[in-house]
């Protein structure tokens, strides 16, 4: 009985599973891989244009491929600020501090915002999350002025309270969290409580664990705020000391706006800021992707 | 201490305060198994819930032990519960899982290993310790969920349909495992189901519930051979008791008869000296009787004379080692007779039906009471 198996021919996986494609299959699958290298193409370029020298970075018309890569961008870049007060490992430590507490601080917030809204349904909750829906609505430059006038009356101008502060809240989190939370079925909790769980043990060991998906989602969204953010350095932080990474960048290339002094530097930052997005969404993309599926968010 | 008095329970929801549970009176024995069954939205749950402690309870007073635990909060009441869809924490191992409620509550670690190891070993899931939940069976998980039941020692477990989800065969299975640990363990228990068989085999005492009211508290014996009332005659049993309309007359020689539809039924004369102290003499009552004593052979009819039925048979229904029979006797509902699966009949022929008329049981038609109690 065995012997018409033998007879098939072998094929690889990969292979079987074209052949079972028809023809429009094929042509669309060949389509999205055009696609997706061209999206690829910006990626490509930063990484490249931060190795070409300087007599490369000019050249008319553009290459995509440097020809003779070299570090030397990023030992311009570590060189700017070294007759100045503030050299750039401050800027880039300021950034990563930023960045690391926000990340905490938002999903943090966001967590225990969203768990009382979907399972305490405490009066008024629905009035509660519509509001925090609503400022979804506000778009970032109206709320400037407002949000200038209580980080200064917090008096925490030149701070690292003063970069958080503003990024806390976000609508977002809140809206991802909730939509996670409401799956968690009631017994679970209510099984917790019977097992003697106070109500911060039921968030911290049954809830946080069961919506570790979209927990990351906010980390990576904060992250990539946090880390590009110039807003804050912008407006609360007079002081030199305090100011961050992406700040430090966007002083090179627009003080200098069509100087050729410091491409190269700017073109070396300008990886140094996209690197640590890369590698954050490269780690969790498997949980964000499955947020995305579930709950139809982008 | 493992009991429960529930004293002039109840609970209402919402604006225009509906009763979920409507004075609720009840002292469950330590070491007793209670079933309360009744159909979805009948206020079991609710009350399971009061218990527990996970719903605030409206008016009236709830011990466990001697103390009164109406505001208690869940985990200092001493029970552990049991949900229908095992509520395993999703995130833990099977092992953290049995452990979680014992870490919780400062247990020396050597001491929650061996009450883990032991519950695990008592429930056959030593093997899936490091396992994770979704990794088990439906069987497997609730076998984990009683597991985190068990090895909390608690005075009273609470179990809510824990059985529902699982599919026939294996809900037996776990029935009796469930039957074995209550013997075991001696733990109060309190245990909810709409599945009335559960319930008969289960149970030390039912509780029947409708629309939020105790119907009736008893052994499953009596539930079955004596119920307070029409629901409860109808809710247990299966194939449901037969009902039948009818007036009670009197005869010439001071015999009492049921007048149906289409016969006359004789009444034993100790039910007919119940009918006659309810005063329901030319009165209309409703006469139930059970599929079992209900006969179609023929040799029956010379046994129990002057109470037999005529109708056509409509459907015969082969069980395995007994045939049910839906015969048409002119009502509403067909009557039920249960036989033997050799019985021969075919379908749309006339059958005579032979009723063991001292088993039958009569309701008031107005309130469906019972008449068979004093």
């Amino acid at each position: 009985m065995a012997m018409p198996l033998l007879r098939k021919p072998f094929r690889f996986k990969r292979q079987s599973r074209l052949h079972r494609m028809s023809r429009f299959e094929k042509a669309v699958v060949v389509l999205l891989v055009l696609f997706s290298a061209f999206m690829l193409l910006p990626l490509v370029y930063i990484f490249n244009h931060a190795l070409k020298p300087y007599e490369e970075l000019f050249i008319y018309p553009p290459t995509i491929w440097a020809r003779s890569p070299s570090l030397q961008n990023f030992v311009e870049l570590f060189n700017i600020t070294s007759d100045s007060v503030i050299p750039v490992t401050r800027y880039i430590f300021n950034s990563l501090t930023v960045a690391v507490l926000s990340v905490i601080t938002v999903t943090g917030v966001s967590a225990l915002c969203a768990y009382p809204l979907s399972k305490h349904k405490f009066p008024g909750y629905k009035l509660v999350f519509a509001t925090i829906m609503l400022t979804l609505l506000f778009a970032p430059e109206t709320v400037t002025i407002p949000r200038y006038l209580v980080v200064s009356n917090l008096g925490i101008m030149n701070t690292y309270w003063g970069h958080i502060l503003p990024m806390v809240a976000v609508p977002v989190g809140v809206f991802l969290m909730k939509q996670f939370i409401d799956q968690i079925p009631n017994e679970l909790l209510e099984s917790a409580r019977l097992d003697g769980a106070r109500e911060f043990t039921v968030f911290l060991r049954i809830v946080v664990p069961v919506i570790l998906p979209a927990v990351a989602t906010i980390g990576i969204i904060s992250f990539q705020t946090a880390w590009g953010n110039v807003e804050t350095s912008n407006l609360f932080m007079q002081d030199e000391q305090m100011k961050t990474f992406p700040f430090f960048i966007s002083s090179l290339t627009s003080n200098m706006a069509n100087n050729v002094a410091r491409q190269g530097a700017a073109a070396a930052a300008a990886l140094f800021m996209f690197i640590p997005n890369l590698i954050i969404f490269l780690v969790f993309q498997s949980k964000v992707i499955a947020t995305m599926a579930h709950s139809g968010i982008k | 201490m493992g009991r429960i008095v529930l004293k002039h329970v109840e609970k209402r929801y919402g604006k225009d305060k509906q009763y979920a549970v409507k004075d609720f009176n009840l002292e469950i024995e330590d070491g007793e198994f209670l079933v309360m069954v009744g159909g979805s939205g009948c206020g079991k749950s609710t009350t399971l819930r009061m218990i527990a402690g996970l719903e605030d309870i409206t008016s009236g007073e709830l011990y466990i032990g001697d103390k009164l635990v109406n505001h208690l909060p869940p985990k200092d009441r001493d029970i552990a519960m049991v949900f229908q869809n095992y509520a395993l924490y999703p995130n833990m191992n099977i092992y953290e899982n049995i452990a979680f409620g014992l870490r919780l509550r400062k247990e020396p670690k050597h001491e929650i290993d061996l009450s883990v190891k032991s519950t695990s070993r008592t429930l056959e899931i030593e093997q899936f310790l490091d396992r994770k939940p979704r990794q088990l069976s439906g069987g497997q998980r609730q076998r984990v969920a009683l597991g985190r039941a068990i090895v909390r020692k608690p005075s009273v477990f609470l179990m809510d349909e824990p059985l529902s989800n699982l599919d026939a065969k294996l809900r037996v299975q776990m029935r009796t495992e469930i039957i074995r640990l209550h013997k075991q363990l001696g733990v109060t228990t309190v245990y909810v189901t709409h599945d009335q068989v559960e319930a008969m085999t289960m149970g030390n005492r039912i509780v029947v519930m409708k629309d939020g009211v105790i119907q009736q508290v008893d052994s499953p014996r009596l539930i079955y051979s004596n119920p307070r009332n029409m629901f409860v005659a109808s809710f247990i049993g299966t194939p449901p008791i037969n009902f039948i309309d009818g007036k009670v007359v009197e005869t010439d020689g001071g015999k009492l008869q049921l007048q149906t539809q289409r016969s006359y039924l004789a009444i034993p004369d100790a039910h007919a000296e119940l009918l006659r102290k309810h005063g329901k003499v030319n009165r209309r009552v409703v006469l139930g009787i059970r599929c079992e004593y209900a006969h179609a052979e023929p040799e029956m009819a010379d046994r129990h004379p002057r109470s037999q039925m005529t109708g056509t048979l409509k459907v015969a229904e082969l069980m395995g080692a007994d045939m049910y029979l839906y015969v048409d006797i002119g009502a509403d509902t067909p009557f039920v007779v249960r036989t033997t699966s050799g019985f021969d009949c075919r379908e749309d022929e006339k059958i005579t039906v032979t009723l063991d008329m001292s088993k039958a049981l009569y309701f008031d038609k107005d309130t469906t009471a019972s008449l068979m109690y004093e």
